[in-house]
C-alpha cells in the first residue's frame, strides 16, 4: 500500500509540480533500476532536495529507497515522526549525539536500513547550507560504506534548490533548478576520511559539469 | 459546460484551416528536405537543424491545440508561457536573496494580468504592469530594507515583467477583442497571423543568414545577425504577410506595413535578448527546447512583435 502511495505522490504529483511550477530539470535516473543497493549522496540546500531526488527516482524502486532525515526535526513528535516515516519513507537519525532513547551509535539506524536491504538518500553535509556552497562532509556514511562494500554510492549534485526554497523560508519562489546524477561507484578504501574526500570530489565534479 | 470551454468552429473556418495546413506543409517540407540531405550528404552536419525542426513540430502542435479550440485554455496556456519565460529569465539574471518577495509579487502579477485580459478590461490591462507593478515592486524591495544593489534589482524585475509578461499578454488580449461585423476570423485569426509571421520571420532570417550571410550588423552582440539575413527575412515576411492577409481585417497597404513592422520588431526582440545573454555570458537561456535553447530564446521576438502588432491593429480596426 505504502509503495503505491509513494509512487503516486512522488512519481506523479510531485514530479509534475516540480517540473512545471518549480522548474526542476530532472536527470535520467533509470539506470538505478539495475543497481542492487545504493546510497545517493548529494549536496543539501533546501527541503526540496529530498522531494526532488525522490521524484527523480524510477517509480518501480521508490519504496526501496529511504531518505535519511534529522530525527530532531522530522521526528519531533509522534505524529510528525509517523508522517515522515510513512510519506517520506524516512530513516530518522539523531544528529546531536546519542539520545537517551536510542542506545548505541547514531549510525545504527542507517546500518539497520542497509542490512534490511534498503537503498538510502543521504546528505553528507549534515544540514542545509548556503546555496551553491558546500560544507565539509560528515564522516558517518564513509564508515558505513567501508563496512558494506557491496553497497555502491551514487553522487548527485543539485543546483538552484536553495534559491527556490532556502533555509528558514516557507514560500517557494520558482527558480530553474537542475539535478544531476553521477555514475554509481564502489568504495575501495577502508579509511572513512579517504572515502569522504573521494565522495566530495565526485560531487564537485558533477557541479563543474553542470555549470 | 463542455461546449462553453471548447469551440470547434475552427473546422468551419477555411481561412484558419488553410494557414494551419500551410504551417504543417512547411514543417513536412523541412523534415523531408533534411531527411533527404541526410541520405545524400551524410557528411554534412545537420543534426541541429533536424532537432530544431522536431521542436518546431512539437511547438506548432502545442500552439494550435492551445489557441484554436478553446478561449479559456488559450489564456491559461499563454499565461503559463509567460510564467516559464519569467522563471527562465529570473534564474539567469542573478538576484540578491532579499529580492525573493518582490519576485514573488512579480510572479503573482502574471495571473492578474491575464485575468484582466480575460475579462477584457482594456484600461486596467494596459496599465497594470507598466504603472501599478512598476510602482509596487520598488516599494516591496524598499520594505525589505536592503538598499545595496537595489537599483539593479528594481530595474531587472521591471525588465523581466516587460519582456515576459506585458509583451506576451497582448497575445491573449487578441482573444478578448470585440467582434467586427463582416470579419469572422476574429482574435484567433489575428493571433495566428502574428505568431506565424513572427516565427516564420525568425526562421527566414536564420535561413538567409546561414546561406547568404556575410556582413554582420552588430558583431559585438551576435555574430549570426547579418544584413543579408535581416533584409531577406524582412522582404519575405512582408510578402508572406500579404498572402495571408485574409486573417486580418486590414487593407492591403496596412497589411504590408504590419508585416514589415512584425519582421522589424521580431528582429529587435531577438537582438535585445542576445545582448542580455551576451552580458551574462550565456549562450542560451536554458535547455528547455532541443535545438533552440530556452523558451525565451524562442519567444524573445514575440514579446516585441505582440504589442507592436496589437496596438497597430487596435488603433486601425477597433
Amino acid at each position: 500500500m505504502q509503495k503505491y502511495i509513494l509512487q503516486f505522490i512522488y512519481s506523479f504529483v510531485l514530479r509534475i509540480f516540480l517540473k512545471l511550477i518549480v522548474g526542476v530539470k530532472f536527470d535520467d535516473a533509470s539506470f538505478l533500476e539495475k543497481e542492487e543497493q545504493f546510497v545517493i549522496l548529494s549536496n543539501h540546500n533546501s527541503h526540496l532536495d529530498t522531494l526532488s531526488i525522490m521524484a527523480s527516482l524510477p517509480s518501480s524502486i521508490i519504496h526501496r529507497v529511504k531518505p535519511v532525515a534529522a530525527g530532531d526535526y522530522f521526528g519531533r513528535n509522534k505524529l510528525i515522526s509517523w508522517f515522515s516515516r510513512f510519506f517520506i519513507n524516512a530513516v530518522l537519525l539523531e544528529r546531536n549525539g546519542v539520545s537517551e532513547k536510542s542506545k548505541g551509535s547514531p549510525l545504527a539506524v542507517i546500518e539497520k536500513a542497509i542490512d534490511e536491504g534498503y537503498s538510502l538518500i543521504l546528505f553528507p553535509e549534515g544540514t542545509r547550507g548556503q546555496p551553491e556552497k558546500m560544507k565539509t562532509l560528515k564522516r558517518g556514511i564513509g564508515i558505513v560504506l567501508s563496512k558494506n562494500k557491496h553497497v555502491k554510492y551514487v553522487p548527485v549534485y543539485m543546483d538552484g534548490m536553495g534559491k527556490n526554497l532556502p533555509k528558514g523560508e516557507t514560500l517557494i519562489v520558482p527558480y530553474n533548478a537542475k539535478i544531476k546524477y553521477g555514475t554509481p561507484k564502489t568504495v575501495v578504501s577502508d579509511d572513512s576520511k579517504e572515502i569522504m574526500t573521494q565522495i566530495e570530489n565526485d560531487i564537485l565534479t558533477l557541479k563543474a559539469e553542470l555549470l | 459546460m463542455f461546449e462553453k470551454i471548447f469551440q470547434f468552429e475552427v473546422f468551419n473556418n477555411n481561412d484558419l484551416l488553410s494557414v494551419i495546413a500551410l504551417i504543417f506543409g512547411i514543417l513536412t517540407f523541412a523534415s523531408l528536405l533534411f531527411f533527404a540531405i541526410g541520405k545524400i550528404k551524410p557528411d554534412w552536419n545537420i543534426s541541429e537543424l533536424k532537432s530544431r525542426t522536431r521542436s518546431w513540430w512539437v511547438m506548432s502542435f502545442i500552439f494550435i491545440i492551445a489557441t484554436m479550440f478553446s478561449n479559456t485554455i488559450s489564456y491559461i496556456a499563454i499565461a503559463f508561457l509567460s510564467f516559464v519565460a519569467f522563471r527562465e529569465l529570473y534564474s539567469i539574471l542573478g538576484f540578491r536573496d532579499s529580492d525573493r518577495y518582490a519576485i514573488l509579487w512579480a510572479y503573482f502579477s502574471i495571473p492578474i494580468q491575464y485575468f484582466l485580459a480575460y475579462i477584457g478590461w482594456y484600461g486596467a490591462f494596459i496599465i497594470f504592469i507598466p504603472v501599478i507593478m512598476f510602482l509596487l515592486i520598488p516599494l516591496r524591495l524598499v520594505l525589505k530594507g536592503d538598499t545595496k544593489g537595489i537599483i539593479k534589482s528594481m530595474s531587472s524585475i521591471h525588465w523581466i515583467l516587460m519582456l515576459t509578461v506585458f509583451g506576451l499578454s497582448h497575445m491573449a488580449y487578441f482573444l478578448s477583442l470585440p467582434e467586427i461585423p463582416g470579419f469572422e476570423n476574429g482574435g484567433r485569426g489575428l493571433l495566428l497571423f502574428l505568431v506565424f509571421l513572427t516565427e516564420i520571420n525568425d526562421v527566414l532570417q536564420f535561413t538567409f543568414g546561414k546561406i547568404f550571410g556575410k556582413r554582420k550588423i552588430i558583431p559585438s552582440i551576435s555574430p549570426n545577425k547579418t544584413w543579408e539575413g535581416f533584409i531577406g527575412g524582412l522582404i519575405c515576411t512582408t510578402i508572406i504577410g500579404y498572402f495571408i492577409s485574409f486573417l486580418t481585417p486590414l487593407s492591403t497597404f496596412e497589411v504590408l506595413f504590419a508585416s514589415f513592422m512584425i519582421a522589424f520588431a521580431g528582429f529587435s526582440g531577438d537582438l535585445v535578448m542576445s545582448s542580455i545573454k551576451r552580458d551574462l555570458g550565456v549562450k542560451d537561456t536554458s535547455t528547455a527546447i532541443p535545438g533552440h535553447g530556452g523558451i525565451l530564446d524562442r519567444i524573445d521576438s514575440l514579446s516585441f512583435t505582440a504589442p507592436a502588432f496589437f496596438h497597430f491593429i487596435y488603433y486601425l480596426a477597433y
